[in-house]
């Protein structure tokens, strides 16, 4: 256990370098997007006007200073201020908290969804190998993969909320029916991606010797294959969680904005259209520390399960 | 499509290129030939790159232009019938082709171009020099490439090159952990050795000796590339960050038509189909390719 929590400790501080370029990352973009003040002042503002909100924004100061104030201001904490039209001087982190529970209720039901989905098929497909059932499965995993969110989600919207009218269109009025769409929208990509490694990690499972030597020894194939062979296939397939964290974070900026659905992705896009890029970076810092956060859990879920790693 | 094949391969034999390459190539060809995957990715991939090379040429209404024949659906006039705008869906989509595929294979030519750089440089240098470059790779292959070209085109703004140079940005890192990890197990190599006593410049050896043999995996990786580009580039124009209007594209087209869905659902279906269809094309290529070419590459593309 003392190495698992070494390797933990090692892993926390690689994280440092990743997440500084994470912020390093937002601020050049907010830096690219030219000066902020012609979002800021008011039309016809005067160059003395200019000059003081540039003085209040610390604007005028070399570009590393302000890198390092933001990093300052970071650690407290404080990610800013909004300077949209609607959310003028509104704190940055109060609008992306405030959003917060919205995506992680998405990300959680997509995710759950894709593992429902995901195993007992790639399982179904495993034992059925290159069955008509087999290859079905395989071509629904290569459509789903191929499929961009955004346009399974108008899919997903035209046949249920149009035509068959049995779900609410978007938005958050419906109760838990208003995240049944995008929550599928969102798992079904990743659902793909675990048929595809559960069924070849039962494959591989499957033609091993001790599996061969249980049923030699007379165990029903039931046994044999749920209680011996799944608990083993189905390690590496949820060891990598972690990292399905990245795809859920990316698709749900596409997935919230075809919905409607007022997380941080959805955010996102309006403090876009609206050229409010200090929202935009909070956004984005915030979903990137997710990622780091899911590439850390991958980590130490693996290194929890395989020994050799937290000792080699 | 033994013909095909067999055509294919006789003006490749004729390239004055080093051995390996040729070689390597005329593997892929032989054994991809066999493989359906391989073979209906590929029909497809060609199908639409004629389409969209030829979209000047195909008799077809300007995309771009206003009419006052809104919303029609699909007839004999309009195959794929109009939008809000009164302008042809299916020259849109034949346009939208274009773009896409200019926009996706660039991104993945400059980002091919940095990964192998770095990566090679990395893997056939090692010691500090690959300590610095590794680290910054796996930076980099942390976050999901949409998350990263989001980024960076929110801050460069709207336009064809501003989303290259985004997803570029953002897609480098596996060509480079690629390009490393063999580069890495080439520099051992005999012939490699052989070559460096011979006093081949170092640039010489990266570029002629190890280079050639690392294509098979590189062609897997931007087939594969080039579909997650589409998908990254049409995302970012439903988002509205992606090229800018009135280009016809993809994802902007989706956006859209997304308005019109019950009224006149074909706004949307028929580039929404396209465009799964292509990015299908693509990824059945690669797939294919990987599954013939190495099987220990399954689960790479994580």
């Amino acid at each position: 256990m003392a190495d698992l929590v070494s390797y933990v400790i090692r892993k926390l501080i690689l994280a440092i370098p990743v997440i500084l370029l994470a912020t390093l990352i937002v601020f050049l973009m907010l830096y690219m997007t030219g000066d902020p003040i012609n979002v800021l002042a008011p039309p016809h503002a005067s160059v003395e006007q200019m000059d003081a909100l540039r003085e209040k924004y610390g604007l005028d100061e070399p570009f590393y200073v302000q890198y390092g104030v933001f990093l300052w201001n970071l650690v407290h904490g404080d990610l800013g201020v909004s300077v949209g039209a609607a959310t003028r001087d509104l704190e940055v982190g109060d609008l992306v908290v405030q959003r917060l529970p919205r995506t992680l209720e998405l990300m959680a039901i997509g995710l759950s969804l894709s593992y429902s989905i995901g195993i007992p098929l790639g399982i179904f497909s495993a034992l059925r190998h290159n069955s008509l059932g087999d290859r079905s499965v395989m071509v629904f995993t290569l459509l789903a993969y191929a499929m961009p969110s955004f346009w399974l989600g108008i899919l997903f919207m035209w046949l249920f909320a149009v035509y068959l009218g049995v779900l609410p269109l978007g938005g958050t009025t419906g109760g838990f029916a208003s995240i049944i769409l995008p929550a599928m929208t969102l798992g079904i990509g990743n659902a793909a991606l675990t048929t595809r490694m559960m069924r070849s990690s039962m494959l591989e499972v499957i033609r091993q010797d001790y599996i061969t030597q249980l049923r030699s020894r007379g165990l029903p194939e039931r046994e044999i294959i749920y209680k011996h062979a799944v608990k083993n296939a189905i390690l590496p397939v949820i060891t990598v969680i972690g990292l399905d964290i990245g795809w859920f974070v990316a698709g749900s900026v596409v997935v919230e904005t075809v919905f409607s659905w007022p997380g941080i992705g959805m955010l996102i896009t309006t403090s876009i259209s609206n050229s409010d890029f200090p929202v935009v970076r909070g956004c984005i810092l915030v979903l990137a520390l997710f990622v780091i956060a899911g590439n850390l859990i991958a980590d130490v879920l693996y290194a929890y399960v395989d020994p050799r790693v937290r000792l080699g | 499509m033994m013909r095909l094949r067999k055509g294919l391969n006789d003006r490749l034999l004729t390239w004055k290129m080093a051995g390996g390459v040729r070689q390597t190539i005329a593997d892929i060809l032989e054994r991809g030939g066999r493989n359906v995957m391989v073979v209906l990715g590929f029909i497809i991939i060609m199908f639409m790159i004629l389409i969209a090379l030829l979209a000047p040429v195909l008799p077809m209404a300007d995309p771009t232009e206003l009419t006052d024949e809104l919303l029609l659906p699909p007839s004999s006039d309009h195959w794929f019938g109009t939008d809000e705008n009164g302008r042809d869906v299916f020259s849109r989509v034949v346009w939208g082709a274009r773009v896409s595929l200019l926009v996706a294979t660039l991104a993945v030519l400059v980002s091919m171009v940095i990964g192998i750089v770095l990566g090679l440089t990395a893997g056939y240098f090692g010691g500090k020099v690959d300590y610095i470059i590794t680290g910054t790779i796996d930076l980099f292959w942390t976050f999901p490439p949409f998350l990263l070209a989001l980024a960076f085109a929110a801050a460069l703004g709207a336009g064809l090159f501003n989303v290259v140079l985004a997803i570029s940005i953002s897609y480098w890192a596996g060509f480079a952990r690629l390009m490393r990890g063999q580069a890495l197990s080439m520099r051992e190599r005999q012939f490699v050795e052989a070559s460096r006593a011979l006093g081949a410049k170092h640039w010489r050896i990266m570029f002629t000796h190890v280079l050639p043999n690392c294509i098979a995996p590189l062609i897997v990786w931007a087939s594969i590339g080039v579909a997650d580009a589409i998908t990254i580039e049409s995302s970012l124009s439903f988002l509205g960050v992606g090229t800018k209007p009135p280009t016809p594209s993809w994802g902007w087209m989706l956006q859209s038509g997304m308005l019109h869905l019950s009224s006149a659902p074909w706004i949307s279906t028929f580039p929404g189909v396209t465009m799964v269809f292509t990015i299908l094309g693509f990824n059945l290529l690669g797939d294919g390719l990987r599954d013939v070419l190495d099987p220990r590459m399954k689960g790479l593309r994580r």
